[in-house]
């Protein structure tokens, strides 16, 4: 009811909004959020940020999902490219719905992308910094192991997302003189990746039987992290103080570190901080000062056990 | 009176659907270039719901064009990574779309096997196998060729802005053909036949197996077809990419059911249950509404014009 009151009186929700803003600056306006995938725990924290975010700033938000629907993100994009709104902001591969993003972009709407993809369609897509994430637990373990000893790296390289991060803890590791990478495995990860990281691991700790033969492993994703956790624990060395580490801070990663083991630490998305990010792009966008930067990161943060349960 | 509102009352709700969201959103929603879009975005549905009409108008389902469109997809897209023209993956893909619907032609005239078991059964097999031979991911990027993505942006130019779109041209043609096998040839008013009564059909000479098991193969070839547009706009292909159309094209049959006299499915009001689908999909979505609502409001459509329609006919 107030939506429809506010589309048909525009000088009253400007009105409104003055009074609300209590006097910064507002771009009061309709943005469209586009998602197949509003159903996945991620997608809901930032879409449940982004909400907060455009009440405070009095925005029209509807929300959209097409519940896995990709073509389906094509046909509400162009609808919103007739509706005409202020800003349009997605949630799905960029390249999968370009014909939705042409004609938002001939309508002449801005379009912020939520963790979406790099795309020259997009004034900025939020996300995570992989770069920042893989240096942070790299480092946490050059540090943990005082700058010596041999790691084991668990890598993707085929998928660029992961990629970028084995190529920041190589240069982490190779900075430290006396820090050997014993090996750099890529899982097959067709049954999840806990799998074949254990039975690389077992093969990797029965050739290194000796105490102290293997210092860390360091995992560019958590299910690696988990499958080396698992063959430490099944080979009995858990005691030798084998430092893992993985990214993403998935719960079973979580409960690893919470355990208190071998497993150590991992990297958590900060999912309600880019939710809020976009608003902020979006806003940004609207007020005439788009982002500069065609991605925008959002900080991640390292969880250990001292902050596993907050 | 009461017999008009039976036939008409789909048709009467249609209008009134157009009608409010012209009044609702009177600067955008009854334009052509928004007719165009609505036009595209239920094309591949259409296709889906044009072929699965030809089935239904025999009585029977097919379950599986969904995952069907899916892995018609896929083969295109796996024959674009290897290497192969676009013309070779988009026949490729006809030809799997061709032969599954024949195997569930065969498991349900030759076998007989329930349509609804049988075609539940291949909406598993082929899901399946559209994950087996994709390994589950999405096919995207380079390995899709720009002519095949490029066709679902194409059209023919009418004005500066509107231009009519290549996929709704392919399902007016769909549309053009189906129409014609069905209303204007010997073998859609057989189909017609059996639909009313098979044994009477059977003894009246008609050789209802063979029938059935080519009806399979159109609705499967539909499917196919419907799964590559599908590919060609997401420029894409996924395992799971087609499954949202089963549903929604039996449910546009049956909105068009609604609209028959004897309750018999016919391609033109198919055309008019797909039509209320898009329109409420692309007119909710100018208004703001929230797209589970939309969902809800679809639900309630069916079943209000389902039994409106079947009421009258109690009554009278």
């Amino acid at each position: 009811m107030t939506a429809t009151l506010r589309m048909r009186l525009p000088a009253a929700a400007l009105f409104l909004s003055a009074v609300f803003a209590t006097g910064a600056a507002v771009a009061a306006g309709k943005i469209a959020v586009i998602t197949p995938y509003l159903a996945q725990p991620g997608t809901q924290f930032y879409v449940e940020a982004f909400q907060a975010a455009a009440k405070d700033k009095a925005w029209d938000v509807n929300v959209i999902d097409t519940k896995g629907d990709v073509a389906a993100v094509i046909s509400r994009l162009e609808d919103a490219a007739t509706q005409k709104v202020d800003a349009v902001v997605i949630n799905v591969d960029p390249a999968q719905v370009e014909a939705g993003l042409a004609a938002v972009k001939d309508a002449g709407i801005p379009v912020v992308g939520m963790d979406a993809g790099a795309s020259p369609y997009l004034v900025t897509n939020v996300t995570s910094n992989g770069y920042a994430m893989a240096a942070d637990t790299a480092a946490y373990v050059a540090n943990r192991i005082e700058g010596k000893g041999s790691v084991v790296m668990f890598v993707f390289d085929a998928f660029p997302p992961v990629q970028v991060r084995g190529v920041i803890a190589d240069a982490v590791f190779g900075n430290n003189p006396d820090i050997k990478v014993l090996d750099r495995v890529t899982p097959d990860v067709s049954d999840g990746g806990i799998a074949d990281s254990r039975a690389k691991m077992e093969a990797i700790l029965a050739a290194n039987p000796d105490k102290g033969s293997i210092s860390a492993v360091w995992a560019a994703w958590d299910q690696p992290a988990l499958g080396a956790l698992q063959a430490i624990e099944a080979a009995g060395r858990q005691d030798e103080g084998i430092v893992i580490t993985g990214i993403d801070a998935n719960p079973q990663a979580r409960e690893a570190i919470a355990a208190g083991g071998n497993f150590e630490a991992s990297m958590a998305q900060d999912f309600h901080g880019i939710g809020a990010a976009a608003a902020e792009a979006v806003a940004q966008t609207l007020s005439g000062k788009p982002p500069k930067s065609s991605v925008t990161y959002v900080p991640t943060k390292l969880i250990t056990i001292d902050n596993v349960k907050e | 009176m009461a017999s008009a509102l039976k036939t008409y009352g789909t048709l009467i709700g249609f209008v009134l659907v157009v009608l409010f969201f012209w009044i609702e959103i009177p600067d955008t929603f009854m334009t052509a270039k928004n007719w165009l879009n609505i036009s595209q975005q239920v094309s591949m549905l259409a296709v889906v719901a044009f072929t699965m009409t030809i089935v239904m108008v025999m009585g029977d389902f097919d379950l599986s064009v969904g995952s069907m469109a899916s892995l018609a997809g896929i083969v295109a897209a796996l024959a674009f990574r290897d290497g192969h023209g676009v013309w070779v993956g988009v026949a490729l893909a006809l030809a799997v779309g061709l032969v599954g619907g024949l195997l569930n032609g065969a498991l349900v005239a030759y076998v007989g096997i329930l349509p609804f078991v049988a075609t539940l059964g291949t909406l598993t097999v082929y899901s399946g196998l559209a994950f087996l031979v994709s390994g589950g991911k999405t096919i995207f990027g380079r390995d899709i060729p720009t002519a095949f993505s490029g066709f679902a942006r194409s059209g023919i130019s009418l004005t500066d802005t509107v231009s009519l779109p290549s996929l709704t041209i392919v399902a007016a043609l769909v549309l053009l053909v189906v129409w014609f096998t069905l209303e204007q040839t010997t073998f859609g008013r057989r189909l017609y036949a059996i639909g009313g009564n098979k044994e009477a059909a059977r003894l009246a000479g008609i050789r209802v197996r063979r029938l059935r098991f080519l009806a399979f193969g159109l609705s499967g070839l539909g499917a196919a077809t419907a799964g590559l547009m599908y590919a060609s706009r997401v420029a894409s292909a996924n395992p799971t990419q087609g499954s949202g159309l089963m549903l929604d094209a039996i449910a546009a049959v049956f909105l068009g059911m609604t609209m028959s006299e004897e309750g018999e499915p016919h391609v033109a009001a198919t055309l008019i249950g797909v039509l209320i689908l898009g329109v409420l999909g692309n007119g909710l979505t100018q208004m703001s509404i929230d797209s589970y609502v939309r969902e809800v409001l679809i639900g309630s459509i069916i079943v209000l014009a389902v039994a409106s329609s079947s009421l009258g006919k109690t009554k009278g």
